[in-house]
């Protein structure tokens, strides 16, 4: 019974969603008859807001890739409230794993093989991430992505290592830091410019790693906080004392 | 009064920057982690009221962030009704952190979340960008997730379970809501998109009202979406329950407003919410009356309440605006007094007067009794549904007046704690202080009355 | 007037959203439902991708040999509510281990999470 009407609803809901978003008559072609309007003095420009995006990353942030601008500079606020949501996600792992954290008293000793190629392999795991999230307003990646990859290298670790956890102080103190640098650099655009998350610094020349003013070292502080967090959250999840 | 600026994004940058301190300050020293965050909270506190008096001086403040114009950038725009509830979320939440100081296995985790879920609250009612208000919403949501499981029972994980499940599911529509909206109109600046709203076909302004309206009625607790919120407030601690009614609920009644006003507003829309706040009323208050459980009484108790402010804000005129405001207000300071007390209310007006004098002005603000701002706001709402001839929703709202009255006075004369727990003293300050507050404004309503009125002409000419 | 090349894209999105409320409502299990919700996401958030799609467009990095990119926008607010997701997961993943560590199943008891 419960099926049925579990399998009805869903069924009804995917006619109307499909039916709707096929027939929509959405304009996807967002360079066709696009302006946008300042809400607050109603100034008008005749492009719409993605266009804006894409013409003015190069001149605003000196970013060459449109999304990290985005990401980082446009909607920037954005992005230090989704930095706020997986140190929260941490956080409250944090608070509901601690009390159940143990000696592992049986454990599966890895493979001799499994152990030597997890540290031959872990340092380039950790310099590909790093790698990735300097390079974020070059390429397609950025902090994100950068600090899960290098959490894969921990979960490595904690695979190989069944015995043991990571040293969650550490990490805690890295992703305390790495937070704080990223309002900080936010707090100081409110000293030095004029808004929050403004940019501060000179944009450099096009194309390369010293450019596109904080954009890098926001990514780098979002790289070690992801990268911190990820791996916290792995190790609670792993639910083994770090001693 | 020295006047100070406050730029609105310190209310949000200040207790996440503090936030991300915390376990540093942990490290150097375990117990002072309480002081701290008390400290920081009473600093958000007063940047509140900075802010709303900066509001009631220049009316609506717009910042926007990262240096950019909006729609391109973000802007937050911080309304009368918003400041309003900035102050009330923050002081609110000062007070009732002062009734977790005597716990003994007081974690730093639990004060970081503390801090954050207050934050993000606040963000949610100053910002104004769709996408930015759905991650506060976010950080709001699995802040609370965190907080409600923290009790440790089975029932407090069941009841987490179940509003996670709610709560992805009103996410991903969200999402899908702001899908359509962008697909049509390429922007997601919540003026840009009231300017230009017209513009779509109505399915689609249909569609996205609808994705919406389920997206942020899980988080109001709005008919049929609130199925977490009985389970949920029972098995979390009283505590936890009396900040979740005070932070997120009372933001995701803001986000409500602004969305039948502001972002989508058409005649059908104010139809479909009277609806839905008549059902949300009748269903909580009606399964509120055969409740054993105190906490879970009171859990569909707050549904009704959501139900009585949904059908004021529907109403989309300057009284029934005005009776929204009282009625948020009452409820965030009196249901949350009233968990406070939850624990154990039978022998607690015994054994210390004061309390229980505290519990019963609650209870009466709830039931609307005057001079309390409950009644003030079930006042003006009826005398605006009289004006405009809705003699059947003033026999529903009186009926739910009827039944609300049945079961508190069942709470206050007979006592449904049976545990033996004394309240601590840190609860007992949390509830003397929220019934002075309740007392403050029955006094003088027209503290309340003067922003209010204001909020309301703000709300009706489209601001925030 | 939607592109020939986007009907697929929808059916498959709006067909995981559906599949994931159907996992949703109707299973006991509390992995099932996580994992329900996660096809739910993924459902979204592939919708979301395909409202910037542009015939011919790349990806929006300059480089100087394309002139056409596809909305950028879609995809940042993409990869924000893919960190939402995770986030999500792993909290529902620790309150599953400590449920789990409770009461000694993973089931939830009778009508499971959509009863009123």
């Amino acid at each position: 019974m419960r099926k049925i009407i579990a399998a009805s609803i869903a069924i009804l809901v995917f006619v109307v969603l499909a039916y709707f978003f096929i027939t929509s008559s959405a304009p996807i072609d967002y360079r066709h008859g696009g302006y946008y309007e300042n809400p607050i003095n109603h100034e008008q420009y005749n492009q719409s807001v993605p266009q804006k995006y894409l013409n003015g990353t190069r001149q605003d942030t000196g970013a060459s890739n449109a999304v990290t601008a985005i990401v980082v500079e446009y909607r920037g606020f954005d992005t230090f409230g989704e930095v706020t949501v997986l140190f929260t996600a941490a956080t409250g792992i944090a608070l509901l794993l601690e009390a159940y954290r143990r000696k592992m008293e049986r454990v599966v000793e890895s493979n001799f093989i499994v152990r030597i190629a997890s540290i031959v392999i872990l340092p380039f795991i950790v310099v590909v991430g790093t790698y990735i999230f300097i390079h974020g307003h070059l390429t397609p990646g950025g902090g994100f992505p950068g600090g899960a990859v290098i959490a894969s290298g921990f979960l490595l670790m904690l695979l190989v290592k069944t015995r043991k956890g990571l040293n969650e102080k550490n990490l805690t103190i890295t992703e305390s830091f790495a937070g704080m640098t990223y309002a900080l650099i936010g707090l100081l655009g409110l000293v030095l410019a004029q808004e929050f998350l403004q940019n501060y610094l000179p944009l450099g020349i096009f194309g390369t790693v010293f450019s596109a003013g904080i954009i890098p070292l926001i990514y780098i502080a979002i790289g070690f906080k992801v990268g911190s967090e990820l791996s916290g959250i792995l190790d609670h999840l792993k639910g083994v004392h770090s001693e | 009064m020295v006047m100070f600026d406050v730029p609105p994004v310190l209310l949000i940058a200040f207790p996440l920057f503090f936030a991300f301190l915390a376990p540093l300050i942990y490290y150097l020293s375990k117990k002072s982690i309480k002081f701290y965050t008390l400290g920081v909270l009473i600093l958000n506190a007063i940047l509140s009221y900075f802010l709303f008096f900066r509001v009631m001086d220049e009316g609506v403040v717009y910042e926007q962030l990262s240096g950019f114009y909006p729609p391109v950038g973000i802007l937050l725009a911080v309304g009368y009704l918003g400041s309003i509830l900035a102050m009330l979320i923050n002081t609110l939440a000062t007070i009732n952190y002062v009734s977790f100081f005597d716990e003994k296995s007081h974690s730093l985790r639990f004060s970081m979340l503390y801090m954050l879920v207050t934050a993000s609250s606040t963000g949610i009612v100053v910002t104004g960008d769709l996408f930015n208000m759905f991650v506060f919403f976010e950080i709001t949501a699995v802040g609370s997730y965190g907080l409600l499981a923290s009790k440790g029972t089975k029932r407090s994980y069941e009841g987490a379970i179940k509003y996670i499940v709610l709560g992805s599911i009103g996410s991903s529509f969200i999402l899908l809501g702001i899908a359509t909206i962008y697909g049509y109109l390429k922007t997601l600046n919540f003026y840009d998109i009231a300017a230009r709203i017209s513009t779509m076909p109505i399915e689609a302004k249909l569609m996205a009202f609808t994705f919406l309206v389920i997206g942020i009625g899980v988080e109001a607790e709005i008919f049929p979406l609130n199925g977490w919120v009985p389970d949920a407030y029972q098995g979390a601690s009283s505590r936890v329950a009396s900040f979740m009614v005070l932070g997120p609920s009372k933001a995701g009644i803001y986000a409500i407003a602004r969305l039948i006003f502001t972002l989508i507003p058409f005649s059908d829309g104010y139809e479909l919410a009277l609806i839905l706040g008549a059902l949300t009323l009748l269903i909580g208050e009606l399964a509120a009356l055969n409740q054993k459980d105190v906490k879970r009484m009171l859990a569909y108790s707050s549904i009704g309440q959501m139900g009585l402010i949904l059908i004021a804000l529907s109403l989309h005129s300057q009284i029934a605006l005005i009776a929204a405001v009282f009625l948020i207000v009452n409820h965030a300071l009196a249901k949350s007094l009233l968990f406070l007390g939850s624990r154990n209310y039978a022998s607690g007006i015994l054994k210390n007067p004061v309390i229980g004098a505290s519990i019963f002005i609650g209870a009466l603000s709830i039931i609307g009794m005057p001079p309390f701002p409950g009644f003030w706001g079930k006042w003006y709402l009826i005398v605006d549904m009289a004006h405009n001839g809705l003699w059947f929703m003033i026999s529903v709202i009186l009926f739910a007046a009827i039944v609300e009255a049945v079961y508190y006075a069942r709470f206050l004369f007979r006592g449904t704690g049976n545990e033996k727990v004394t309240l601590l003293p840190g609860e007992k300050i949390a509830i003397i202080s929220l019934a002075v507050l309740l007392v403050i404004i029955a006094l003088f309503p027209f503290l309340l009355y003067n922003p209010a009125s204001n909020a309301a002409t703000s709300f009706l000419g489209g601001g925030p | 007037m939607t592109y020939e090349l986007l009907v697929p894209i929808f059916i498959v999105s709006t067909a995981l959203i559906s599949i994931g409320l159907y996992g949703v409502m109707s299973k006991k299990n509390i992995l099932k439902i996580i994992l329900s919700l996660d096809l739910m996401d993924t459902g979204v958030n592939i919708l979301i991708v395909a409202m910037g799609y542009l015939p011919g467009g790349t990806a929006p990095i300059e480089n100087g040999n394309y002139k056409v990119y596809v909305d950028p926008v879609p995809q940042a607010l993409v990869l924000t509510a893919i960190v939402i997701g995770v986030s999500v997961t792993a909290l529902a993943l620790a309150i599953a281990i400590n449920y789990y560590r409770k009461t000694g199943t993973i089931e939830l008891e009778k009508e499971g999470v959509m009863k009123w």
